[in-house]
């Protein structure tokens, strides 16, 4: 995973928009464009079709042939889902938990990716090991004594809860690590020259060029997040503290598994936020992967 | 692991004094202990209670009383090669894991190509399009699929009606069930893919492909003697992180089929689960350490297979 | 901090193996013994906390605020949340001691957690176990000691198409032998593409065919040794495959398409329980009102249908024991079991709730009355789910004529007796 084989000359600005007047591209790709029009279509297709289900009455989502277009637009989905469900609450823990969660990722792992790409200390290859190892282990085998643990400390039902255990994740430290790799040292050598602590050289120097992997490790782990599933259901007890996917699922597989237009509703819901943030981040975000070595 | 870490060069040259080093090593446990704090607390700590459990008959009946349980040593792993359950998930596992990645591979890198070389406008729309399935919760996905599925009122099937085949009953069928659940997975992963691979594609030099059209030689070949050459750790990286993901396939059979119809979709993460469900604790656990090693081979594997031949 | 420590040393326990001495064995503890009666006479007080699922959850707030006009220094929390989570939610719930004070619970469940010793036995002389339908009463009682009370039930009978099957000329069927003539006209005469639909495998697939092996006089354990091979459990299997041999039940079918079937008139038959009223006059509408019945299960040696439900539990790490028992004892008085129905449809457990108001006019719910009272249950014991999963495993098998049924039944007695009762 580590890919060692660093591009062995670091590509300078390997995020760069290359000039749109290439030679082949004269030639008008005009099939390049069918075609990825036509995967575009497969793989946005259902969501299209989910946005215009939620608008239609469940007979009609039952009906055979199905309708492309709501026949009898309705916004009773959309209605029933605010006043059956307390969305906003919802909402507002899903997004506490998934800031609170990205946040500490990105303070946690871009120490330590710091640390393992840049200062010498005994004992760094084994924590290197440690965190890259961790991440090959199944997760639901620490499902049980993971919760046990939060048990212990008093933690069911509560924000800490919710947050603690994922604060630190071994995907976010490789991640910064193979970026940080990439900058180069004298930026640091000099800075200890003017007397700088390393404390300070971290935030001054070497955080400000994080930027791109510190958005893309963001992304992720907001997504990530934002997403789970399993943990929240469990340790959030009680309904002042479901997510949005937990809250969905009370739907999804609960005794209205059939009512599909509610469905459907609740799911646009769910994906839109996310999707906004996405929409607004993702330049910053394909180009974080480019320098991350993440490649 | 971490030969990254070993390849480099040392950097402790005669010049620097013992005590920069120890202000070096300070600040970087300094650094490091916040992570590994909460790491080992949280992650470390519940990783060696289960691998301890494996080897114990903890079941839920010991719930209360976790450490009353009895050491059986390898009991739980013996135990798992005579489990025809368990082959079988394997088996499926397997099957998912040696189609599921080159197709979800090779979409992803289609897609890349296309976006990177072929088009100049619309490519944030194209992005976002084609990373859209990521972003979204598997309920969510579930959801839509299902009923795209549906043998009476869905859409595949009605679409393949306009062309005068009878759609099977697509999740029920023994035949099908696994390879609709594989290319919702592909459909599912390959915007991630592609994200990663349009990244390495950038990194290219430009002269490369200058050079090799000079030669002569034509796109294909462009193709096949420069993008991949060059594109090989990204493709590497691409791998491990499909082939980790993969071999823990679980969410699609979880919402989609259960794993029906007569076990076709369930998987070994998806058998874990169900011991777990059944109260098996320390055999969900053991089944789990299996898992991992077969995800580390799998990673060495890949290792070999994509880095050996340059 | 303390906790901390509690926890590695937990973790450390744990990873040297220093688990030494093997599980207390021995009862769980008859030590307190309630007095029921003294739960009984006074009011509750205090906070209640409650975990329901499904439908009964969402309504449950509605039957707690006439506990609480009852018993007005008695605050009920009620947390509703989906079946499909609740069993890994107990689970962990009991493992970091977090339960709640009261509980409902699957009745196939209730062998597997009374074993961890959480649930409070039931108290004596708090409720009288005559009043309750015999077969609910049993899924209770785990090892001979009742955990908990049964809340609401539910049985499966025939739905069938009453205007099929009066064009084909068929009576309700009353036999093994009528049941496979019923389906047969249903399909030759009645015009239905299936005659009758029986549930061909996947989760709970166990809960359609048990019925059929109990009429054979089969029966999943006995002496506390499974009998799953039987000669009558083969024949049981024999007959419940013979509907997919013979083209009288599809051997797939997707989620929502026999509601659908039914209402088309494309399904002639099917057994399942009381929820399906609803979801037939919901979906059907006045499209097949008065066009559908119900028939009692067919006969062989018996005629025996499976008995479900929940039960309701008091936890023993309760903090308000009294007042949780107190409480479950209002959810099962007749007019909160009746509310119960008015609310969400539930079948009351308690015989005496039948005897008046909606229950007792309707022809429908008579019927389902009536096959409670010979309804049998699945065995109490802690590996109960994943016995069960080896037999709806045998039924696909068997169904899907991969194995036949001697094969099957002899699989199903093997994995069964190598899973054991977890005692």
């Amino acid at each position: 995973m580590t890919t060692p084989v660093q591009t062995p000359a670091p590509a300078p600005t390997p995020a760069h928009r290359r000039p749109a007047t290439s030679a082949p591209e004269a030639r008008g790709h005009l099939w390049v464009y069918a075609v990825l029009a036509g995967g575009l279509v497969l793989l946005v297709g259902p969501f299209l079709w989910m946005l215009l289900g939620s608008f239609k009455p469940d007979a009609e989502l039952r009906q055979v042939p199905p309708t492309w277009l709501p026949a009898s637009p309705t916004t009773d989905n959309y209605r029933q889902l605010f006043t059956q469900l307390d969305f906003p609450q919802f909402f507002f823990n899903s997004t506490v938990v998934a800031l609170a969660i990205t946040v500490g990722n990105l303070v946690f792992c871009s120490m330590l990716g710091y640390a393992l790409a840049k200062l010498q200390f005994p004992g760094k290859r084994v924590v290197f090991a440690l965190v890259l190892g961790m991440l090959m282990v199944p997760g639901m085998v620490t499902f049980v004594p993971l919760f046990m643990l939060v048990s212990q400390l008093g933690m069911v039902n509560s924000y800490p809860g919710l947050i603690l255990p994922w604060l630190a994740q071994p995907f976010g430290v490789f991640l910064m690590r193979q970026f940080i790799l990439g900058l180069p040292d004298d930026l640091i050598h000099a800075a200890r020259v003017d007397g700088a602590g390393e404390f300070r050289i971290f935030t001054r120097v070497i955080l400000p060029l994080c930027g791109p992997a510190l958005a893309t490790l963001g992304i992720l782990q907001f997504l990530a997040t934002w997403n789970n599933f399993l943990w929240p259901l469990v340790v959030a007890q009680s309904e002042e503290k479901y997510t949005l996917p937990v809250a969905l699922a009370l739907y999804a597989i609960g005794e209205n598994s059939t009512r599909y237009g509610l469905l459907m509703a609740g799911s646009v819901a769910t994906i839109l936020p996310i999707l906004l943030i996405f929409v607004l981040l993702q330049r910053y975000f394909v180009q974080g992967i480019a320098m991350t070595g993440l490649k | 692991m971490a030969s990254a870490t070993a390849q480099r060069p040392a950097r402790t040259g005669g010049n620097r004094g013992a005590r920069v080093r120890r202000r070096e090593g300070i600040a970087g446990w300094g650094f490091a202990l916040p992570f590994l704090l909460v790491f080992a607390v949280f992650m470390a700590g519940p990783v060696l209670a289960s691998f301890a459990m494996s080897f114990t008959d903890l079941r839920s009946a010991d719930l209360r009383d976790p450490l009353g349980v009895n050491p059986i040593g390898l009991d739980n792993y013996v135990k798992l090669f005579g489990d025809d359950t368990f082959r079988q998930a394997a088996l499926n596992t397997a099957y998912f894991v040696v189609v599921g990645i080159p197709l979800t591979m090779v979409l992803g890198l289609a897609a890349a190509v296309g976006l990177d070389a072929g088009i100049t406008r619309f490519r944030t729309f194209f992005r976002v399009g084609y990373y859209l399935p990521v972003v979204t919760s598997i309920v969510a996905i579930a959801v839509v699929w299902r009923l795209l599925l549906e043998p009476e009122s869905g859409i595949v099937n009605t679409l393949l009606g306009y062309l005068g085949i009878d759609g099977p009953n697509w999740l029920t069928d023994t035949r099908t069930a696994m390879p609709a659940l594989i290319v919702m997975a592909a459909w599912r992963n390959m915007g991630f893919l592609m994200v990663i691979f349009l990244a390495g594609l950038q990194a290219i030099p430009r002269d490369l492909y200058e050079a090799a059209a000079m030669d002569g030689s034509n796109a294909w070949s462009r193709f096949r003697h420069v993008t991949l050459p060059m594109m090989r750790p990204t493709l590497l990286f691409g791998g491990v992180i499909t082939g980790i993901g993969y071999l823990q396939f679980f969410e699609e059979p979880f919402v989609m089929t259960q794993g029906g119809p007569l076990d076709k979709t369930l998987s070994v993460a998806f058998y874990i689960y169900n011991q777990f469900g059944f109260g098996n604790y320390s055999y969900a656990a053991a089944i789990s350490y299996v898992l991992f090693i077969a995800i580390l081979v799998l990673t060495l594997v890949q290792f070999r297979l994509l880095r050996s031949k340059t | 901090m303390k906790h901390l420590r509690y926890a590695t040393a937990l973790v450390v326990a744990l990873a040297l193996g220093v688990t030494g001495c093997g599980r207390d064995e021995g009862g769980s503890g008859s030590g307190g013994q309630p007095a029921g009666k003294e739960i009984a006479a006074g009011k509750a007080k205090g906070e209640i906390t409650v975990w329901a699922m499904g439908a009964e959850g969402e309504k449950l707030t509605e039957l707690a605020a006439d506990f609480s006009k009852e018993n007005p220094e008695a605050k009920v929390n009620v947390t509703a949340f989906p079946f499909d989570a609740a069993h890994d939610k107990i689970a962990t719930a009991i493992a970091g001691r977090q339960t709640p004070d009261v509980s409902m619970m699957g009745t196939t469940w209730m062998g597997e957690f009374a074993k961890t010793g959480a649930i409070d036995s039931t108290p004596t002389g708090l409720f009288d176990k005559s009043k309750f339908f015999e077969g609910a009463w049993n899924t209770t009682v785990v090892d001979g000691t009742s955990y908990g009370v049964p809340w609401y039930v539910e049985t499966r009978l025939i739905f069938h198409r009453k205007d099929l099957a009066a064009k084909a000329g068929l009576q309700k069927p009353t036999t093994w032998q009528h049941f496979t003539e019923f389906a047969n006209g249903m399909k030759d005469k009645g015009g239905a593409k299936w005659g009758a639909y029986l549930q061909p495998g996947g989760t709970g697939s166990w809960q359609s065919f048990m019925p059929f092996a109990w009429q054979a006089g089969a029966d999943i354990m006995q002496d506390g040794k499974f009998t799953l091979d039987t000669p009558e459990m083969q024949k049981a299997l024999e007959y419940y495959a013979s509907f997919f041999k013979q083209g009288l039940s599809p051997t797939q079918l997707a989620p929502g398409a026999m509601e659908t079937g039914f209402v088309k008139g494309e399904i002639g038959a099917f057994v399942s329980g009381p929820w399906h009223m609803g979801i037939l006059r919901e979906q059907g509408g006045a499209a097949i009102e008065g066009k559908w019945d119900v028939a009692q299960m067919p006969r062989e040696k018996a005629g025996t249908s499976f008995i479900g439900g929940s039960d309701l539990v008091v936890f023993k790490d309760s903090k308000n024991r009294d007042a949780a028992w107190k409480f479950v004892q209002f959810l099962t008085t007749p007019a909160a079991q009746q509310k119960l129905y008015d609310l969400v449809g539930s079948l009351p457990s308690v015989q005496e709730s039948w005897q008046s108001g909606k229950l007792a006019d309707d022809p429908f719910l008579q019927a389902f009355g009536e096959q409670l009272k010979d309804a049998k249950s699945a065995p109490a014991i802690a590996t109960w789910e994943q016995v069960a999963d080896v037999i709806d495993d045998g039924i696909e098998r068997v169904v899907r004529g991969v194995s036949d049924p001697a094969t099957a039944t002899k699989e199903m007695q093997a994995k069964a007796s190598s899973i054991g009762t977890g005692s």
